[in-house]
């Protein structure tokens, strides 16, 4: 018996020994070997979607993702040109110990969040740099717009993503340049009607409530990524919620006269004591904005900006916001392409910057019981965007490290929250 | 932007607006005494980019012009936009209305203050202003078009299209439709996508101002192809006339409509202007490698000159373009002009190449045995070629070597590797189309299947590239289709090659075939490619992603992987459409 059972034990072990043994792991490296940065995020939201378990391997490889070894991941990979690698235990065994030695970490990835981008509902999906990363990364969003903010539906959503809209509802001061073009009538048209709906006089008092709206939706826990002129102007119009600081083009009377004075600072999420600017022919809605594309006598010429690094296992949020296979990163402009540091609350985490600059780029903080991103600029791979530039295809910018920051925002809701160790 | 050259720019747009041209202004300062002093230091300290002194220069330099009665328009103009530039660099441009107004009130009509006032008023976007300077200039101007043009540019220069459509209705209800302002008109019709009434402003102003056709081109060929039936059907309206026909045939062009293009001035009365539009645009037809058209083009040129040039030229697109017989029929035409010499020259290589393309090589062969005689050894063996070529492709394979006779053309390496290739002796054939650097579609194929078996004679193979050789297409797919059980490993590239010259329908069966029974063959993924792209052109989107999903699977690391992920992502809508 001993015998018999001791040659069994030796015949599987031979067999360990001779065949190769099977993968139960997939890595997905985030570093140069991959080949398409972007879609392994929709590799990853898929395996959460289909309830699988995912880790992100913090400063592990550029950020790469360990997703288990099944089939249809395999398949989604393929079709997508991702780079994956299959790893055994023992190969994952190996590689937390390396993670356990560094300033890395795994983080549980639990569930697939619930996106939604704010963004008309019938407008084409090729003039906002996260509805186009999301689009082609395969990752599933819902459209919602100020009705759906006003009714109070961003509640059914996890994560919320706001781009170039201007909440102060003044367009971006495009109206002396555009006010004939046929979509600005046609985007002014639905403004006031959405307002008329919800009784509001103008598009500034619409946007403000919806400002406010967008507000309560991080203080109650959600969380907002928002980029290019929604972070200025979003911030601006909570703090002119009770103050008059639009232009006569948009409500039909001039700014208060004393609308700086008045701006309250203590309900908005990343800016104190900026000062708007009141000429309706200065195309700039403050000083947030570092860069200034859009008043040829300001503008700031574009840099690169660098990437900070975080404690993974202290600070495991801003290093998941700042994953990437570079640190440094070509600049580009937006409406807001930048934040004065001067005007940057005290408490918030600056993301990135550029190097002897004033201004920081990327921006995060904690508010009420949620938390929001900024990030400066309009489109990573088209640094002088204009009204009319045609859609980037990101076919061509797989690698983007620029939109790997927005895809970063993405996935990071979706982590197992984790007891804080300071 | 430096000073200088913005200064210079200014200048130029004022020249062109006021319509005086009396020298440089520099030169006008030298000539105007103490006055001409301030101007070149106005501009001096322009140049040196000291605003507040070039400020103070320029408005000495008006206060001496200003006069009651003074007629130095010249110097009061350039002083205007002198302060114009050098208040709008220092964000002081608000000081400009006071000084415009007080010009207009010592000089009415002056033509440069009007416009200077109205352009300041509609940069600082004070619109009411702006629009009351507008109706005072155009109170003291009658019927000049000049407030209305300059008002509507810059409301244009401003995205207020809207706008700029108002005031130029205004202007055709008050001045009369098109006219002076048809230029501007058109502008505006083409920024508010108004195709058809772009096109026919442009029409228009072509009848006066020639210099617009090219400002035509670029705005009307911007328009959408649901929109350039519109535009057809202007430019062509009778009578025929040759600025809107140029234009379209331009357009045309530009929309890859080469066809068309040519239909756009063949009907033009024949006279010399014509003939000189039809020689431009053989030329352009030529570079486009758009022979057919090419081809008309020259014939009509012949026909109206009956020159050599015109026939060799359109003898020589025909031939290219595949109809030889048409190439044979203008060569039977006596042209003028050139001697018996030159006519052999220009003449005789597309008379045999168009006789052995149609199959009378005989012919071909009797043409140059009849001028064998007058022909230097340069030039007979020139012509040695396209002949032995010829027989090649009639089959005659004996009568191609009899050809090659006298003739160096053993040595060349895509004769010599035709010649085994057809009989069916690969291994030369291999080691000879390799050397040659033949763009002979059918020998490029052929080199392809060379380099797939390891066979050293094949008849069969050698009479399939035959029959491809003699345009026998469906006949050499068949061929190559039967020949696949027979070849061993090069059996996909056969089929391949078959499905190739196929029609989408017979080539999808052939397709299946290969990535069915030699999945492993480089052809399966790119059958798989072929397979995908015929489908979706005929609608069958979940097929053609299917096709597609299997090549990326299948063969991951195949170089059309990229291809076709890309087109996957267009199916699926991840990426732009194109």
């Amino acid at each position: 018996m001993g015998l018999r059972r001791t040659f069994a034990v030796g015949l599987l072990l031979l067999l360990g020994a001779t065949r190769p043994a099977a993968a139960q792991h997939l890595l997905l490296p985030m570093d140069d070997g991959q080949r398409n940065h972007l879609k392994a995020y929709g590799v990853t939201y898929q395996a959460l979607k289909n309830g699988q378990k995912a880790e992100w391997l913090l400063n592990y490889r550029g950020g790469a993702f360990l997703l288990p070894d099944v089939a249809d991941l395999r398949r989604r990979a393929a079709l997508d040109g991702v780079t994956v690698e299959p790893l055994t235990d023992a190969d994952v065994a190996a590689a937390r110990a390396e993670i356990a030695g560094g300033n890395m970490d795994a983080v549980v990835l639990e569930r697939a969040p619930k996106i939604a981008i704010y963004r008309p509902v019938d407008q084409p999906p090729w003039d906002d740099a996260v509805t186009l990363a999301l689009t082609y990364a395969g990752i599933e969003f819902t459209s919602v717009w100020d009705d759906a903010v006003l009714k109070g539906d961003l509640a059914k959503f996890d994560w919320v993503h706001l781009h170039h809209e201007d909440f102060t509802g003044q367009y971006n001061k495009l109206y002396l340049a555009y006010r004939d073009a046929p979509w600005f009538v046609a985007q002014r048209e639905r403004d006031l009607s959405t307002g008329r709906q919800f009784g509001k006089a103008d598009v500034p008092a619409l946007k403000k409530a919806v400002a406010d709206g967008i507000r309560g939706f991080v203080d109650r826990g959600g969380f907002l990524f928002a980029m290019c002129g929604a972070t200025e102007s979003l911030d601006l119009s909570i703090a002119a919620l009770l103050v008059d600081i639009a232009g006569p083009f948009s409500d039909g009377t001039p700014p208060a006269p004393d609308a700086d004075a008045k701006l309250d600072w203590t309900r908005t999420l990343a800016f104190t004591g900026a000062h708007i600017e009141p000429s309706p022919y200065v195309n700039a809605l403050s000083d947030i904005d570092g860069h200034q594309v859009n008043v040829p006598s300001r503008r700031q010429p574009l840099g690169a900006f660098s990437l900070f690094g975080f404690s993974a296992k202290l600070d495991p949020v801003a290093t998941m916001l700042v994953q990437n296979h570079r640190t440094v990163v070509p600049d580009f402009y937006g409406v807001t392409t930048s934040f004065n540091r001067a005007i940057v609350k005290p408490g918030v985490t600056v993301l990135a910057q550029e190097e002897g600059a004033p201004w920081s780029k990327y921006l995060h903080g904690d508010y009420g019981k949620g938390s929001w991103t900024f990030l400066g600029g309009h489109d990573p791979e088209d640094p002088q965007h204009a009204i009319g530039s045609p859609p980037t295809d990101l076919s061509l910018h797989p690698t983007s490290p620029g939109y790997r920051l927005i895809l970063n925002n993405v996935l990071f809701p979706a982590a197992k929250k984790k007891p804080r160790k300071t | 932007m430096t000073n200088r050259w913005r200064r210079g720019l200014w200048r130029g747009w004022w020249a062109i607006s006021v319509g005086v041209h009396a020298g440089t202004a520099a030169a006008s300062a030298r000539a105007q005494g103490a006055g001409g002093d301030a101007l070149q230091r106005a501009m001096e300290a322009e140049d040196a980019s000291d605003r507040a002194r070039a400020a103070a220069a320029y408005k000495d330099v008006l206060q001496q012009a200003l006069v009651v009665g003074s007629t130095d328009g010249n110097r009061i103009a350039i002083a205007l936009l002198g302060l114009e530039r050098v208040w709008a660099e220092a964000g002081a441009l608000d000081s400009m209305v006071p000084v415009a107004r007080r010009v207009l009130q010592l000089r009415p009509t002056d033509p440069t203050a009007h416009t200077v006032h109205l352009r300041t008023l509609v940069t600082l976007g004070r619109d009411d202003e702006a629009r009351a300077a507008f109706t005072m200039w155009r109170r003291v101007t009658g019927t000049d078009g000049a407030p209305y043009r300059e008002y509507a540019r810059l409301l244009m220069q401003q995205g207020r299209a809207l706008a700029a459509d108002s005031l130029l209705s205004d202007a055709a209800r008050l001045l009369g439709a098109g006219g002076a302002l048809s230029g501007e008109t058109a502008q505006l019709h083409v920024s508010l996508g108004r195709w058809q009434a772009a096109a026919l402003a442009f029409r228009d102003a072509l009848q006066d101002q020639p210099w617009l056709e090219t400002a035509a081109l670029f705005g009307l060929q911007r328009a959408p192809v649901a929109a350039r039936d519109s535009i057809r059907g202007v430019l062509l309206a009778d009578p025929p006339r040759l600025l809107p026909r140029r234009l379209l045939a331009s357009l045309e062009f530009a929309w890859s409509e080469p066809r068309r293009a040519w239909q756009a001035i063949a009907t033009l009365p024949a006279d010399d202007s014509a003939t000189a539009s039809w020689r431009t645009f053989g030329e352009r037809a030529e570079m486009n490698e758009s022979w057919l058209v090419a081809r008309d083009a020259w014939t009509a040129v012949f026909e109206r000159t009956n020159d050599l040039e015109s026939q060799r030229r359109a003898a020589e697109a025909a031939l290219r373009a595949g109809d030889a017989a048409g190439a044979l029929a203008l060569l039977a035409r006596r042209s003028k002009g050139g001697d018996d010499a030159a006519r052999r020259r220009a003449l005789l290589p597309i008379e045999i190449a168009a006789l052995g393309e149609v199959g009378r090589v005989a012919d071909a062969q009797r043409a140059l045995d009849a001028e064998r005689a007058r022909l230097d050894d340069g030039t007979r063996a020139a012509l040695a070629r396209p002949l032995v070529g010829a027989w090649l492709r009639a089959g005659d394979l004996a009568r191609a070597k009899v050809a090659m006779d006298g003739t160096d053309l053993a040595d060349d390496d895509e004769i010599a590797g035709a010649l085994a290739l057809y009989e069916g002796d690969l291994v030369t054939a291999r080691k000879r189309l390799v050397r040659a650097a033949t763009q002979r579609p059918e020998l490029v194929d052929a080199l392809g299947i060379l380099a797939r078996t390891r066979l050293d004679q094949s008849l069969g193979i050698g009479q399939a590239f035959q029959l491809l050789a003699k345009r026998d297409s469906a006949g050499a797919a068949a061929r190559f289709t039967r020949l696949a059980d027979s070849v061993g490993t090069a059996a996909p590239a056969l089929l391949a090659q078959a499905a190739r010259l196929s029609s989408a329908t017979a080539a999808m069966p052939l397709w299946a075939r290969i990535v069915q029974d030699h999945a492993k063959s480089p052809e399966a993924p790119e059958s798989l490619l072929a397979w995908a792209r015929v489908l979706r052109d005929r609608g069958d989107t979940a097929g053609a992603v299917a096709r597609l999903e299997q090549l990326l699977i299948g063969y991951s690391d195949s170089a059309l992987a990229p291809q076709a992920r890309r087109e996957l992502e267009r199916l699926k809508g991840t990426v732009p459409p194109r």
